[in-house]
């Protein structure tokens, strides 16, 4: 895409939903539900939506959700290429080392594009 | 989004916090006329959390194909505003709580919400201070919504951060036996859809809204 299109989500998005418009785009899934993930600690020099509090924080894959170009590429109106995405669930304690004992059962999830996980 | 707090709004936190501490009314009490100020009345999700608790078979639906159940109370989240391209992205997660579990939904990157069904997010939801601190002390701050789970309770914070958005599916409470869906659909308010509240029999947000007798009254 030699221009920045701000209308490919309207195009290729109507009748069908994003990101179901990017169904069946990203091959076969790399990491399976159950599986313990690390997140991994990559440079973000311009657009992310990867936090900075679960860098480097070790979960494990709850729900495989969709296919989707990665929002670092999606920021850029690059969508040729497409990742699978998957909702981390963390222990709580893993994430802030000063979260109460008393709740050791408080967990936290959120959403990963495949290139931020490695399998631990 | 406005970043800093104003003068008003420091002056509204330090009265409210005052009232609180002197019992005029408590944290809960605030929360519920908050709700009730921002005119939200039973949306789709409430309908859809109703309709689950009558019918499993509908339930499992939502659990497994959120934006097909959406059909099933009137919202297409292809075509939400009945016109033109999707508003939003189009990939529904039900949360379902139990008795031990119970999620409670932030975007500590912008403010995403499942607009199709939820109608626009509370002002509070869009604040630094709320997406900040949840993550990090969800019972203090669920605390100060009036809410407060005991430890054998897993509170599971959802970071809406891509392209999923999420509803909470509360446990029907205790008391709404033999309830009709539109009795159970009218006490799952925003604020439960959210995971900041849990809903309650004679608690929702389109009764006269209860007049608060202050439990200090002052001398005129």
């Amino acid at each position: 895409m030699s221009q920045h299109d701000r209308t490919h989500h309207a195009t290729i998005a109507t009748g069908k939903g994003d990101p179901q418009c990017f169904k069946g785009t990203a091959g076969p899934a790399k990491f399976k539900v159950g599986q313990t993930v690390r997140i991994k600690d990559l440079p973000d020099v311009f657009y992310t939506r990867c936090q900075v509090y679960t860098r480097g924080a070790v979960g494990e894959v709850a729900v495989v959700t969709h296919e989707s170009p990665a929002p670092e590429d999606e920021a850029w109106g690059h969508v040729d290429h497409s990742e699978w995405f998957y909702i981390v669930r963390f222990k709580q304690k893993d994430l802030w080392p000063e979260y109460p004992a008393a709740f050791a059962n408080d967990t936290l999830q959120t959403e990963f594009s495949e290139r931020w996980l490695e399998a631990v | 989004m406005v970043e800093e707090v104003s003068d008003f709004e420091a002056l509204e936190i330090a009265v409210r916090e005052l009232a609180i501490e002197k019992g005029l009314f408590t944290a809960e009490d605030h929360r519920r006329f908050t709700e009730f100020a921002e005119h939200i009345g039973p949306t789709p999700a409430a309908r859809m959390v109703a309709k689950a608790w009558l019918d499993p078979e509908y339930k499992k639906q939502c659990l497994t194909d959120a934006i097909k159940a959406s059909l099933a109370v009137g919202v297409d989240w292809l075509n939400p505003t009945g016109f033109g391209t999707p508003s939003d992205y189009t990939d529904l997660r039900v949360l379902e709580d139990t008795p031990t579990l119970h999620h409670v939904v932030v975007c500590t990157l912008c403010s995403c919400y499942p607009r199709p069904i939820l109608g626009f997010q509370p002002e509070w939801y869009r604040t630094p201070n709320y997406r900040r601190r949840l993550v990090r002390w969800p019972r203090p701050v669920l605390a100060e919504f009036g809410l407060q789970l005991p430890p054998e309770v897993e509170i599971r914070v959802e970071d809406s951060n891509q392209k999923c958005r999420f509803i909470v599916m509360p446990v029907r409470p205790a008391g709404t036996e033999g309830w009709t869906e539109d009795q159970l659909t009218e006490i799952v308010t925003r604020d439960c859809l959210i995971g900041v509240a849990l809903p309650k029999p004679g608690m929702t947000t389109n009764i006269p809204l209860p007049v608060h007798k202050p439990a200090k009254p002052g001398h005129h």
